[in-house]
Formats: C-alpha cells, sequence, structure tokens
C-alpha cells in the first residue's frame, strides 16, 4: 500500500468567529469544527501539515468585486445591521475581515501548489464563496474565494487556463458570471436542478458568453440524483472537456451538501462518491496539470455527513498516483 | 399586469403612402419587426411587418431580367399594397392576461394599444409580453426556487402557505394554485432564500406534503456505498 500523498491544510481559527447569528443559521461554525475534529484522524498522520493563511490584499480581491460593494460590505459588518443584502446572508461585526481571510486561503494553497505540486492542499474556509457575484452577497457568500483565487492563479504564476470544477449541491453563480465571458477559465458544475434548488442557475444550456463559449460546463442532476448520476456525469463530460481542454491548474469547489443526509439539497450522495470524485480529481490534476490543484470548501450543513465526506474526499485526493 | 406598464411607446408608425423600402429601414433601424399604418389623425388603418416585406420581395430563384423587373416595382410599392387591414388589437386598460389569449388565438407577433377613441399610444410584442411576466414570477433573479406542494383538502391552504414564509421574512414572487377534477390540486411557490430545508420542515411540520419532480427514488442507494 503507497504511502497517502502529504495533506496540506489550509484554515485559520478566526474563521470560527464569523458569526452567523446561531439558531437554525445553517452555515455555523460547527462546520469548521466538525471537519478539524476529522482532521485528527486522517490517514497518516505525519504527512499532515496545517498552515494559516495571510488575509488577501484588497487589489486581488478587487479583480473580482467592485470596490463600491467591499465598502458596502465592511460598512454592513461594522455597523451590527446583522445580514448583508438578504436575511440569509448573516453577518458579524468581524464578518468582512473574516472573509479577507477565507479569501486569502486559495491564494496561500495556489503558493504552494505551485512549489509543492504533489501535496493535495485543502482550504477549509469560511464564509464560503461562490455565490457572490461582483457586487452582491448570495447564500451566506460575501467574497469570491475561488474566482479570486483563479485570477490570482492567472496573474501571480502565468497559469492562464485555468479549470474549476465545482461539486457543491448548489450551482456557482458568481464563479459563472466571473468568467463566462473567459476562454481561459473552465468552470464545470455539477448541482441539483436550478428550478427546484437554490440559486436558481445553472441550465444546462448555460455555455458561456462571447468568447467564453464553450468553456461553462452545467451538470443539473434532478432532486434524488445520486452517485451513480455524479459518476456518470464525471465519466462522461467533466473528464473528455478537461482533456479537450487541458487546463495549467484545477482549483475545486468542494460542497457536501449533495449527500443524502443533508437537507440543503434534494441530492442523495453517499459519503463514499467524495472518495471517488478526490481520486478522479487527483488523477485529472496529474494528468493535466503535474499535479497543480487547490481545494476549497463551500457548502455542506449536516455535520456528521459533512465530516465523513470530508474525510473521503481527502483520501481520494492523497490516494491517486 | 396591465399591458400599458409594460407596452412600448411612442410607437414608430408609418402613413399609408410610405414606400415599403422605407418601411424596412425604419424597422431596422428601430430593431422592430412591426409597424403600424396610421392616417394623420393616428387612426389605425393597418400594420406592416418584416415577413410581409419579404414577401413582397422576389425570390432569388427567379431569372435576373425578372429580378430587375420585380426590384423596380417594390422600390415604389406603398405599404397601403401589403398591409394587413384586419388588425387584432388592445385597448388601454387591457391586462397582460388578455395579450396573452389574443396572441394564443391570433398567432399574432404584436399588438398595437389603442386608446378610447382608437389613436394608437402604444405596441406590445410577444417578447414584450414574456418579459413581463418573467418580471413579475421573479423568474431568472439569483436565489430564488420553485416548491411544489399537494393542497390536500385542509382548510386556508394559501394562507397557511403565506403565513409559514412571511414568518420566516422569506420573499415570494408567485404563488399559484392549479388542477382540475382528475389530478391532486397543486400549489407553487417561487421563493427566494437558499435555507430551502427550513421552509421544507416547516411545510411538513403544517401537514403540507411537497412534491419531487421526477421518478428517481431518494431511497436508492448509492452505488458507490459500501455498507
Amino acid at each position: 500500500m503507497p504511502l497517502s500523498k502529504t495533506f496540506v491544510y489550509i484554515s485559520h481559527p478566526r474563521y470560527l468567529e464569523h458569526d452567523t447569528g446561531g439558531g437554525e443559521h445553517p452555515e455555523s461554525p460547527e462546520r469548521l469544527e466538525e471537519i478539524n475534529r476529522r482532521l485528527q484522524t486522517l490517514a497518516d498522520p505525519g504527512r499532515i501539515v496545517t498552515q494559516k493563511p495571510a488575509p488577501a490584499a484588497r487589489s486581488w480581491i478587487m479583480r473580482i468585486h467592485s470596490e463600491d460593494y467591499l465598502l458596502r460590505f465592511e460598512e454592513t459588518a461594522l455597523a451590527g445591521l446583522g445580514y448583508f443584502g438578504h436575511p440569509d446572508n448573516q453577518l458579524g461585526y468581524d464578518t468582512y475581515e473574516i472573509a479577507l481571510l477565507a479569501a486569502g486561503a486559495g491564494l496561500s494553497g495556489i503558493d504552494l501548489a505551485e512549489q509543492e505540486p504533489a501535496a493535495a492542499i485543502f482550504c477549509g474556509v469560511r464564509p464560503p464563496g461562490h455565490h457572490a457575484e461582483k457586487a452582491m452577497a448570495l447564500g451566506f457568500c460575501f467574497l469570491n474565494n475561488i474566482a479570486i483565487a483563479a485570477r490570482y492563479w492567472q496573474e501571480k504564476y502565468g497559469r492562464r487556463r485555468l479549470a474549476i470544477i465545482d461539486f457543491d449541491a448548489h450551482h456557482g453563480n458568481g464563479i459563472q458570471a466571473a468568467f463566462e465571458e473567459s476562454p481561459e477559465v473552465f468552470y464545470l458544475s455539477i448541482h441539483e436542478h436550478p428550478t427546484f434548488s437554490f440559486p436558481g442557475t445553472g441550465y444546462a444550456e448555460e455555455h458561456g458568453v462571447g468568447s467564453g463559449l464553450g468553456t461553462t460546463m452545467n451538470i443539473p442532476l434532478l432532486p434524488g440524483a445520486g452517485d451513480r448520476e455524479v459518476a456518470r456525469a464525471f465519466t462522461r463530460r467533466v473528464e473528455p472537456a478537461l482533456a479537450d481542454f487541458r487546463p495549467e491548474a484545477l482549483i475545486i469547489g468542494a460542497g457536501f451538501d449533495g449527500h443524502r443526509l443533508d437537507d440543503m439539497s434534494g441530492l442523495a450522495y453517499s459519503s463514499a462518491l467524495y472518495r471517488f470524485l478526490g481520486q478522479r480529481i487527483a488523477a485529472l490534476a496529474e494528468r493535466h496539470c503535474e499535479g497543480r490543484l487547490i481545494t476549497i470548501l463551500e457548502g455542506g450543513y449536516h455535520l456528521p455527513s459533512l465530516g465523513e465526506s470530508f474525510s473521503e474526499y481527502c483520501s481520494g485526493l492523497r490516494q491517486s498516483s | 399586469m396591465f399591458v400599458s406598464n409594460f407596452m412600448s411607446y411612442p410607437v414608430r408608425t408609418v402613413g399609408p403612402d410610405t414606400l415599403v423600402p422605407e418601411a424596412r429601414k425604419i424597422m431596422s433601424a428601430a430593431s422592430c419587426r412591426h409597424l403600424p399604418v396610421v392616417d394623420e389623425s393616428k387612426l389605425l388603418l393597418g400594420i406592416i411587418t418584416d415577413r410581409d416585406i419579404r414577401s413582397a420581395l422576389p425570390s432569388k430563384v427567379v431569372d435576373q431580367g425578372e429580378m430587375t423587373e420585380c426590384l423596380h416595382r417594390f422600390e415604389t410599392l406603398p405599404v397601403k399594397r401589403i398591409m394587413t387591414e384586419t388588425v387584432t388589437c388592445l385597448t388601454v386598460e387591457a391586462t397582460l392576461d388578455d395579450a396573452l389569449i389574443l396572441f394564443e388565438e391570433h398567432k399574432v407577433g404584436a399588438l398595437p394599444v389603442l386608446d378610447a377613441d382608437n389613436r394608437i399610444v402604444g405596441i406590445l410584442a410577444l417578447n414584450d409580453l414574456l418579459k413581463a411576466y418573467k418580471k413579475l414570477f421573479g423568474l431568472g433573479v439569483r436565489g430564488s426556487s420553485l416548491i411544489v406542494v399537494k393542497d390536500n383538502g385542509k382548510p386556508h391552504p394559501l394562507t397557511r402557505l403565506t403565513e409559514i414564509l412571511e414568518a420566516r421574512e422569506v420573499p415570494f414572487t408567485r404563488l399559484i394554485r392549479t388542477g382540475d377534477n382528475d389530478r391532486d390540486t397543486l400549489i407553487y411557490i417561487r421563493i427566494h432564500t437558499h435555507k430551502l430545508h427550513a421552509i421544507y420542515h416547516a411545510l411538513a411540520e403544517a401537514g403540507f406534503e411537497t412534491v419531487a419532480p421526477h421518478p428517481i427514488s431518494l431511497e436508492s442507494p448509492g452505488f458507490l456505498r459500501r455498507e
């Protein structure tokens, strides 16, 4: 049995301080506490490294978000208004600073992936990001961590051709909006069908816009879809599309809310599906990008299945060689 | 829901003696496919469409001599010769629902809107109707999803539904009850929140049954499941 790859977990204790008001809000600090507990039980503990990120510089955030939006976000947090834009997007006094730290995790992960492409890198962050658009908070998301990371990878390291695979149960409208006109960033998302699921975007007919036509791929699944549908989509759609596109680096939006026990979607994945995804994704990175791959946490709200799915995914990422 | 809120106005019109090539230029410049034809007092005489104009042009399969002659006739053709004189119209008081019925019954692409004196005050194209319903139903708005519940015959289902949503500060844009004697009566609600699960739980607690859109069984085990 070969040794597992080195696993680098990038996270920050301050992520636990992003206050979503307690009560019934599903995007809670306990999510990361559960992942932190699971981290202790991963195989080959001697090859697990934890790292704290620095906050993302405002200049990188502004590659994706408008200055006016950032000002409003900061003011809303500091004013203690409770939520930003919609009652879903609850926030506390520290949320703006913590969101900068969350965006910073992807940048630290990319620096590391450039130095050590053989490592499996997971950014355990909150608040999540993939619903946030240029000037709109949405679905618990304020800054689009993945989109910011993609721009950083392109501009700091010259990796122009990037692929983003998002397997969160919900479509990442913010990532799509950021790159739908770009032929250099391929956004592929497998999610619950938008007619019946938040945020109501991500129809199969959306392929990109203008010169970005062909570098957006949405694979919506009907409620009740499970491992079989995802594996089929991954094998028949995602892998051939990436073989054609030949990305130089991969960013993964890892949401674990498609799990059958997670009632934030009607999807019915098992925990083991996430091991399958981890293996296939690591293999794609080795095949096309010399291993350059980072994963950034998005959703996943049922704590036991979030923890188990995280463990399975990380095991899959570390196994492939 | 009134047509007057969604129609295009002021309307570009032509007179009956305007030449067809001029009408074609006007349509092209205004990116429209329908031009009402009116007299000096704005009374509607007919309507000319891009399709009428295409039909007036010579076919590309005719020989060169015939083509030249046809094009010469086309250059001097007044719109009154090819316009449709029987025009289906709306009044300013009409609703979008009225317009939808007329579009469906008459298979036209645009409906002129007339005031009480039969003067044209606006025009509603089929695409204007689609945009209007999109807006009214909250479609295409980030963060919206459709919930379908069965009306199981318990009293006041719509009141109870709206109370559940409003108590949780969940915006919604469409609430429709449909059904007939042969099928379940269904209620469709388009709501705006990421916390859909909380709404599903509240609906279940209130005795509502939600309807899944597809026969995939929620119980089917994942093929990768190991236990």
